[in-house]
């Protein structure tokens, strides 16, 4: 007797759902951010292009990427009608991000010594923050890449992220020190100490503070990473820690459930007032998960393999994610259907975030 | 080629050679009326000794000796010059860049094995053809071949983290005597000093009676168990002399900044004391070097660590004259994929590799081999662990086609047979 096809339960309205397949870039994606005005989405990738998508239609659709960054494009940052880059050479751009053959705005070649980790835009728009592998924290003025000011912080600087009235920027290191400068002066005012996210294994520096975020009123900032077993393989359980800004005291944390999860990779505030964050471990291992403050369990999560980067549209009814292939790891010389050698990719995957009940 | 001197070359004692032997020495070496600060000069020339820095885990090729910036696997670092014209290196490397005029560099090996515990074994001895034995390690093998010149210390030193003990099994075949005298941190073997309450006089009756014993028991046994056994002991009683080599804070300071104060700088400035005291085999080991996750990150942070030291070593060794005799290889089990995984980190890569070399025997300033731009490839002929063990060989003076071991009577190979050296780095 046949059995019945067991029906495919209704999609739960109140969860995320998936839009579609991943569209497939043919590189690996360090970070995903969406334009302002939710029409775009710029992803910053591992051959040194910053790829676009017109993402107002259901399907994305490609739009000619910015090219002129080397090595590994590894910092975005949106303005009004301005795209911020940054790469691993160094080099820290503007375009306008809807031009069809963008050429840039401006461009600093040498705005670090090497690896720009990351950028962020003052809340006002005039200011932009970078800070690099060489221990610096730097302020330019947006509107034409001049240097403000230069704040050195001797370790090597993950993260970076203005206060919500735009006079204090944040700055995250190797070793899990977070601290807050003066914008006009460079004066330090405090230091927030995540030293869990950070160990010395042998000859190793394993860790940092990876990811600094403030919920929408500006008052709690969460540090994020890992907490590290090892280096060399690196075992580390991810970790989110959040701090009240005004006191510095500790709020709440969350932990991951092992130490193959690895490093939370990104992370974003839901205007619905949650936290939405990407997290990336052991290859095949990742997710992404909305978790409420103070919550021990995150009450969405998406297994995806190897998840680098994660955005969410304006508004939040939408999210993006850059995933990883699957069978991305392997010793030797493992080869592609073709016989070839194969470049692993990013594939990203959209999903509409439904607003909170 | 004049066949390689053997142990019983080396064994007459320090004292007797410099003291009232003096003059016949420098007649027999046709120095004619020599000092004894002349003979020591001389005896200093003829050495032959062998650094080996061993990266366990695999250090990244692409991110050290042979990067491929702006390409599919080229990760986030720039390359940059170095004091070589055409020959540039990582970024992460800046300080070994600025010493690239004494190295050469093997960007085309490519071995059999992708796993640790078997590829180790398998580089470190050369990968013979198999014979139903166990083949010495490289340190094992200099050991024997090389002897223990004129240091009175051991010939085959490890200086590595964690423990230390005796390593008896890197000899293989050749017998327990020519096993590593491990020192755990740099530091000397524990309880090596006498007990403050043994006198010297009880200790020299236990030491009689003790080789009483070990003749006894060494009747019935094979040579090579009895020879093993006293020479540990023989070896305790040289250390013991010796016990300032250890205190690297006795040495000036800028020594200590210019190679760091972290694991692998203390212990590569060890290293250079113990080949400047004259042992003839130095490894160096450093561990954590398996970078499959956050690789990128994990290379920022320790390659700058091998490459301070590395670059001191190499400069202090020139500067004390002493790099026509000190050979240098620095190197691992294989290096790291081109491919960068989902955890961003690269995996096991014995196919396309690097080797970096210098002092004795070695041309300065080369690069021999190449990879595709890609580094997925060896374009050149490529450089199995036997050819590396060629190469080494012919660097030392010693003829690997006409030199064997003798095990128990049967010859064998000191080199896969089937291999050869890598002419363009061989001075």
């Amino acid at each position: 007797m046949l059995q019945p096809k067991p029906k495919t339960p209704p999609a739960d309205p109140t969860k995320p759902a998936e839009l579609g397949k991943p569209i497939d870039p043919p590189a690996q994606i360090l970070r995903v951010r969406f334009a302002p005005d939710g029409t775009l989405l710029a992803a910053a990738c591992s051959d040194g292009l910053v790829r676009r998508w017109d993402v107002t239609a259901d399907a994305p659709a490609d739009l000619p990427p910015l090219a002129g960054h080397n090595g590994w494009v590894t910092g975005l940052a949106f303005g009004k009608d301005v795209l911020f880059s940054a790469d691993s050479w160094g080099r820290v751009s503007a375009w306008n991000p809807a031009a069809k053959d963008a050429k840039p705005l401006w461009t600093v070649e040498a705005a670090h010594d090497g690896w720009v980790r990351t950028v962020a835009l003052a809340p006002d728009g005039t200011t932009l923050a970078t800070c690099g592998k060489d221990g610096f924290v730097r302020l330019w003025n947006a509107n034409d890449g001049t240097k403000r000011s230069d704040v050195a912080t001797v370790a090597d600087t993950l993260s970076v992220a203005f206060g919500a009235d735009g006079k204090t920027v944040l700055a995250g290191d190797l070793f899990g020190l977070v601290r807050e400068f003066e914008v006009a002066g460079g004066k330090v005012l405090r230091t927030f100490e995540a030293k869990e996210l950070h160990k010395h294994d042998r000859l190793q520096n394993v860790g940092g503070a990876r990811c600094l975020l403030f919920d929408a009123a500006g008052k709690t900032l969460l540090v994020a990473g890992a907490e590290p077993k090892t280096g060399g393989f690196v075992q580390c359980t991810p970790l989110l820690i959040a701090f009240d800004r005004a006191s510095g005291k500790r709020l709440w944390q969350w932990k991951g459930a092992n130490d193959n999860e690895g490093y939370i990779t990104d992370l974003a505030w839901h205007p619905d007032g949650y936290v939405v964050a990407s997290a990336s471990g052991q290859p095949g291992q990742g997710k992404v998960f909305f978790l409420k403050p103070g919550e021990a369990v995150p009450f969405f999560v998406s297994p995806k393999p190897n998840v680098h980067s994660v955005a969410l549209s304006p508004d939040g009814t939408r999210m993006a994610a850059a995933l990883t292939n699957a069978n991305s790891s392997g010793n030797g010389k493992v080869k592609g259907k073709g016989g070839e050698y194969p470049a692993n990719v990013s594939p990203v995957q959209f999903w509409k975030v439904p607003k909170a009940s | 080629m004049p066949p390689p001197c053997t142990p019983a070359d080396h064994r007459l004692s320090r004292r007797r050679w410099l003291g009232s032997a003096a003059g016949a020495t420098a007649g027999a070496l046709g120095l004619g009326a020599v000092s004894l600060p002349e003979l020591t000069a001389e005896l200093r020339k003829q050495r032959r000794q062998v650094l080996f820095v061993w990266l366990d885990g695999g250090m990244s090729q692409l991110e050290s000796w042979d990067p491929k910036p702006n390409t599919p696997f080229g990760g986030p670092f720039r390359s940059i010059q170095t004091a070589v014209p055409g020959i540039r290196v990582s970024e992460l490397m800046p300080k070994s860049a600025g010493v690239m005029k004494h190295l050469a560099l093997i960007r085309s090996v490519s071995t059999q094995d992708n796993s640790h515990s078997a590829g180790v074994d398998r580089v470190q001895r050369g990968d013979p053809k198999p014979r139903g034995v166990t083949y010495p390690l490289f340190g094992s093998a200099v050991a024997k071949l090389v002897g223990p010149g004129d240091s009175g210390l051991p010939p085959y030193v490890w200086v590595k983290p964690m423990n230390g003990g005796f390593i008896f099994k890197d000899a293989g075949f050749l017998g327990p005597k020519y096993g590593a005298l491990a020192l755990g941190d740099g530091k000397p073997p524990e309880n090596l000093l006498r007990p403050a309450g043994l006198s010297a006089e009880d200790d020299a009756e236990r030491n009689d009676l003790r080789r009483l014993v070990d003749q006894r028991y060494a009747a019935d046994r094979r040579k090579e168990y009895g020879e093993a056994n006293g020479y540990a002991f023989e070896m305790a009683a040289q250390l013991q002399k010796r016990i300032a080599l250890f205190d690297l804070s006795k040495l000036p300071q800028k020594d200590q900044d210019r190679y760091g104060t972290h694991d692998l700088g203390r212990h590569l400035l060890l290293a250079r004391r113990l080949l400047e005291e004259g042992v003839t085999f130095v490894k160096v080991t450093s561990y954590g070097w398996d970078t499959h996750g956050d690789h990128f990150n994990g290379a920022a942070s320790l390659h700058p660590q091998f490459d301070r030291p590395f670059a001191a070593v190499i400069e202090d060794l020139h500067e004390r004259g002493m790099l026509d005799n000190v050979l240098v290889v620095a190197m691992a089990e294989f290096g790291r994929t081109p491919r960068i995984n989902g955890h961003l980190g690269r995996d096991h890569w014995p196919e396309a590799w690097s080797v970096c070399m210098a002092g004795r025997g070695i041309k300065r300033g080369v690069v021999a081999g190449k990879t595709n731009a890609t580094g997925s490839e060896v374009t050149s002929d490529p450089v199995d662990a036997g050819g590396l063990f060629h190469t080494w060989w012919r660097a030392l003076g010693i003829d690997p086609t006409t030199t064997h071991y003798k095990n128990a009577s049967q010859p064998l190979p000191i080199a896969h047979e089937d291999m050869k050296p890598v002419a363009e780095v061989l001075a």
